[in-house]
């Protein structure tokens, strides 16, 4: 189904009386997700492609050494940028940001950047001058439904998987250098992920109207909201309203976003951030799964766990040097 | 330099307020009677933003929103409401220009923007626009519940037919503590959420929360800000009724 | 606070006797005098959205109100008005609401094909079709194709002009006719607008006031202050020869010679009727003469847009009122 088109009112009655009845289209529970498929590059670190259902969100991370900003000396950058191309769908033009790029955008912006998920202290190499910058392109590729959660979880799992090249600084004083050694010659290290940040989108359908069409609002009336996890694209067009919830296995919510549109019950709310915690570990386990077979498979022949060990201690020394640093 | 004390141990805060006090809450409506059809300024503590309403009135054709314009087609049989907001240089301590196309502010329009086409009676006015101007003249904390606070003032004013006010207020955690309605020094330093309802109900049209919390600490938050948020009803209730009896006594037939 | 009102509900059971509850609307038409002209009991008492009106089902749910089950809940503030068994929020302000029978005024915005587009300060343009004015030559010719393509040269982007409200479309847009010659394109004055919730409609609405000036009190709240001039059906013609008399003059784009005089008086009733504005003070023609009888002390007629001025005007004409 194009994105572009509005369905039709028959198809809008159709689906709300299913759901009067507890069916979703595709047959699924309401609380249950479509099937998520996460799969690393074989080649490369930190590129990481995300198939929920029939979306399709392909990200990858990749790092430089540059300037530290002078308000944040101790800290490095951290970029997600999450352009939505005509690929994800015709809707989206290129250039010009919709709506609904917006939203994206800000929500993974929130998720993982301001909750900080990736620790931009340790990305500081010398303080006050050198720092990484860390970069996550977020690529949609195909779109029916979801490209928020899977945009997520995506940029999470890739920071997981992702492995930067080692440095070392050479010289003292005002002469100091940063040597960054390719991946061929050191083994790079991984970025200090600090929490599995996953997005769950809870969309909402008010069932009052699947009945009649009248606009007129029953607050008296016991909460008749139907609460569907993991709206594929028609449910996404369809619904009344919508929240979103990030949250990760400390049982910690990261960002909520329920902005306007439909109202509801704040117990309905609230048992649904209980419910993205529940999602958040599930998620997250399976990203641990895959990235646990991804490394059995690039170990096959186990020629980098020696030189591992003696890598460990490197980074150690780093975490001296900058110590010393900020004193 | 001594930090302040975010929360002291007798209870009480940086202002001197106890954990459940909102800020001093000034509203007024009809303020800017020539510009538009419904007009609000209010200010919460040290926050203070006016909202203008015009419409409802013919379409504009291409949209003035701050969100991009508006791609809905024109058969659709309610109301458009486009949001824009002006965040003004001088609303915070360090002078900063903020561009129209600031992400946040974008977001900001949005998300009021989808509030009010709930709230607004918008099948009663097919084929017209209502736009919504917002200035943010000063910022200390919760700009976003002192933006959709003053735009229920103004479209009340406008004689816009809405199912209730929509009112918005903040909660944040410090430790284990609740306390309402953050100013910005308390909004740096703690985790909070900003909700609002739809009048005096339990039903939230808005909830938005930005910072890591655990989640045994949302639903005191949530049940404080829903507290504090019928609180501002209240609040802006009475000074829609003042209005509206000095106005009657006025112009009665 | 108003948690007191918040539970106040109208009983339908107290139609006949004497409400002692002041917070409620009263039902005793003896109570206002203008109940038993209009038939509607207006109340004192002011709900405000999502305030709960009544929870009586009989009764049926007019403008400004909206129901959830039983229960009917106000969706602007408001006063209660009640017509019969219908009850209605009536805003304290709003867009003008066009209905059948209303003389506003208007400007042209667009011309389209066969009609006009005309800001009437309601929610939509109000549409003046081709078919609903009239034309040069005749009352009740036929509207000709090149009367379609010199539609500009009757009515153009601009143009004011005065209308009846003819019929009302279902999404609310209004269509207008200008067809009496009361009617028509507005010339020789002074546009001013004011807030349509503080015009009093009356049987009429094209006011001849003292000093030699008309003023068309448009419902809508757009008014039109011009020099007295003898209107075609005031000069003895015959209805038969109407047609005739209907020239081009009736669509001229010049304005006459209004003297010194004349031009400062317009001037006057424009400042008076500011003051009404500024005071909130409704606006009709015993009022509009009590606003300019005020202004008289004004020699000066710059002297009135002093804020003091408006507001002392405003005082004298509800103090004459009482």
């Amino acid at each position: 189904m194009a994105p572009n088109l509005k369905p039709s009112a028959l198809e809008n009655a159709f689906v709300l009386k299913a759901l009067t009845e507890n069916v979703r289209l595709d047959n699924r529970s309401f609380s249950q997700m479509r099937n998520l498929d996460i799969s690393f590059s074989s080649t490369e670190y930190g590129v990481v492609d995300v198939r929920l259902g029939r979306t399709r969100v392909i990200v990858r991370i990749s790092a430089e050494v540059t300037q530290c900003r002078s308000d944040r000396p101790y800290d490095g950058l951290f970029l997600i940028s999450t352009e939505i191309s005509p690929m994800a769908a015709p809707t989206f033009e290129a250039g010009r940001k919709s709506e609904e790029e917006l939203v994206i955008s800000r929500i993974i912006e929130k998720s993982i950047r301001q909750s900080q998920a990736l620790d931009t202290e340790s990305l500081c190499i010398l303080a006050g001058e050198k720092c990484w910058l860390v970069r996550a392109d977020v690529h949609f590729l195909d779109h029916d439904g979801g490209l928020l959660d899977a945009g997520c979880m995506a940029v999470s799992a890739a920071l997981l998987h992702y492995r930067r090249p080692e440095i070392s600084i050479v010289g003292t004083g005002n002469k100091r250098e940063v040597v960054v050694h390719p991946v061929t010659e050191k083994v790079p290290v991984p970025l200090s992920v600090l929490h599995v940040p996953v997005c769950v989108t809870f969309s909402f359908f008010n069932m009052k109207l699947a009945d009649n069409d009248d606009e007129e609002m029953d607050t008296d009336a016991p909460d008749q909201t139907a609460v569907l996890v993991d709206a594929s694209l028609q449910e996404e067009l369809l619904r009344h309203g919508f929240m979103a919830v990030t949250a990760n296995t400390n049982k910690e919510i990261c960002q909520i976003y329920k902005a306007g549109q439909l109202v509801v019950e704040i117990e309905t709310l609230l048992s649904c951030t209980e419910a993205a915690v529940a999602v958040a570990e599930k998620v997250t386990k399976l990203i641990k799964r895959r990235l646990k077979e991804d490394e059995a498979t690039r170990n096959v022949d186990n020629i980098f766990e020696e030189a591992r060990a003696e890598n460990t201690r490197l980074v150690a020394d780093e975490e001296a040097i900058r110590e010393m640093d900020k004193e | 330099m001594s930090r302040p004390e975010i929360y002291s141990p007798e209870g009480l805060r940086i202002d001197g307020r106890r954990w459940n006090e909102v800020r001093h809450v000034r509203c007024a409506i009809n303020t800017h009677q020539a510009s538009s059809d419904g007009s609000s300024i209010i200010e919460q503590g040290n926050t203070k933003v006016i909202c203008n309403v015009v419409g409802p009135g013919e379409p504009t054709g291409g949209g003035v929103g701050g969100s991009g314009g508006n791609q809905r087609a024109k058969d659709d049989n309610r109301v458009i409401l486009t949001v824009k907001a002006v965040v003004a240089p001088f609303s915070t301590i360090d002078r900063r220009k903020r561009s129209g196309n600031d992400n946040r502010v974008q977001e900001m329009c949005l998300t009021i923007q989808h509030i009010f086409e709930e709230a607004v009676m918008g099948h009663l006015q097919p084929r017209s626009q209502i736009e919504i101007s917002l200035y943010v003249l000063s910022q200390d904390g919760g700009m976003l519940q002192a933006c959709i606070n003053a735009v229920s003032l103004a479209l009340v004013d406008a004689g816009i037919p809405m199912y209730d006010y929509v009112c918005a207020c903040t909660a944040g955690m410090y430790d284990k503590e609740v306390l309402l309605d953050l100013n910005r020094l308390e909004e740096n330093d703690m985790p909070f959420l900003t909700m609002a309802t739809l009048g005096a109900t339990r039903k939230v049209a808005l909830m938005q929360l930005e910072t890591r919390v655990g989640i045994d600490r949302l639903e005191p938050m949530m049940a404080a800000a829903m507290s504090g948020c019928h609180h501002l009803r209240d609040v802006m209730d009475a000074e829609v009724r003042k209005h509206g009896k000095s106005r009657l006594a006025r112009t009665g037939v | 606070m108003a948690d007191g009102d918040r539970s106040d509900e109208v009983d339908a059971e107290d139609d006949d006797d004497d409400s002692e509850d002041e917070r409620l609307f009263s039902l005793d038409p003896e109570a206002d005098g203008d109940a038993r002209i209009t038939g509607v009991v207006k109340g004192k008492h002011i709900v405000t959205p999502g305030e709960l009106v009544t929870s009586d089902a009989t009764w049926m749910r007019g403008h400004g109100t909206y129901s959830v089950g039983n229960s009917t809940y106000s969706s602007v503030a408001g006063t209660i008005t009640r017509v019969n068994k219908l009850l209605s929020v009536t805003p304290l302000r709003g867009r003008y609401v066009p209905e059948v029978g209303d003389h506003v005024v208007g400007r042209i915005i667009d011309v389209g094909t066969r009609s006009w587009h005309v800001d009437i300060g309601a929610k939509q343009a109000a549409v003046l079709m081709l078919g609903s004015v009239n034309l040069p030559g005749g009352v009740q010719r036929r509207k000709s194709e090149s009367d379609e393509l010199q539609m500009r040269v009757f009515l153009k982007e601009g143009d004011l002009l005065n209308a009846e409200v003819q019929a009302i479309f279902t999404d609310g847009a209004a269509s207008l006719h200008t067809r009496s010659l009361s009617y028509g394109k507005l010339r020789n004055g002074y546009f001013l607008n004011i807030p349509s919730s503080l015009i009093i409609r009356s049987k009429i609405h094209t006011l001849e006031l003292p000093g030699g000036v008309d003023l068309v009190l448009g419902v809508n709240g757009y008014l039109w202050l011009r020099k007295h001039t003898q209107q075609l059906g005031e000069q003895g013609v015959s209805i038969t020869r109407l047609a005739e008399e209907a020239g081009w003059e009736i669509y001229s784009d010049e304005n006459e010679y209004i003297s010194p005089s004349i031009r400062e008086t317009i001037a006057r009733y424009a400042n008076a009727i500011k003051a009404l504005e500024f005071g909130e003070v409704g606006v009709n023609e015993p009022r509009v003469v009590a606003a300019y009888e005020a202004s008289l002390e004004f020699k000066n007629v710059g002297e009135m847009v002093e804020n003091d001025a408006k507001r002392r005007i405003a005082r004298q004409v509800l103090a004459a009122r009482s």
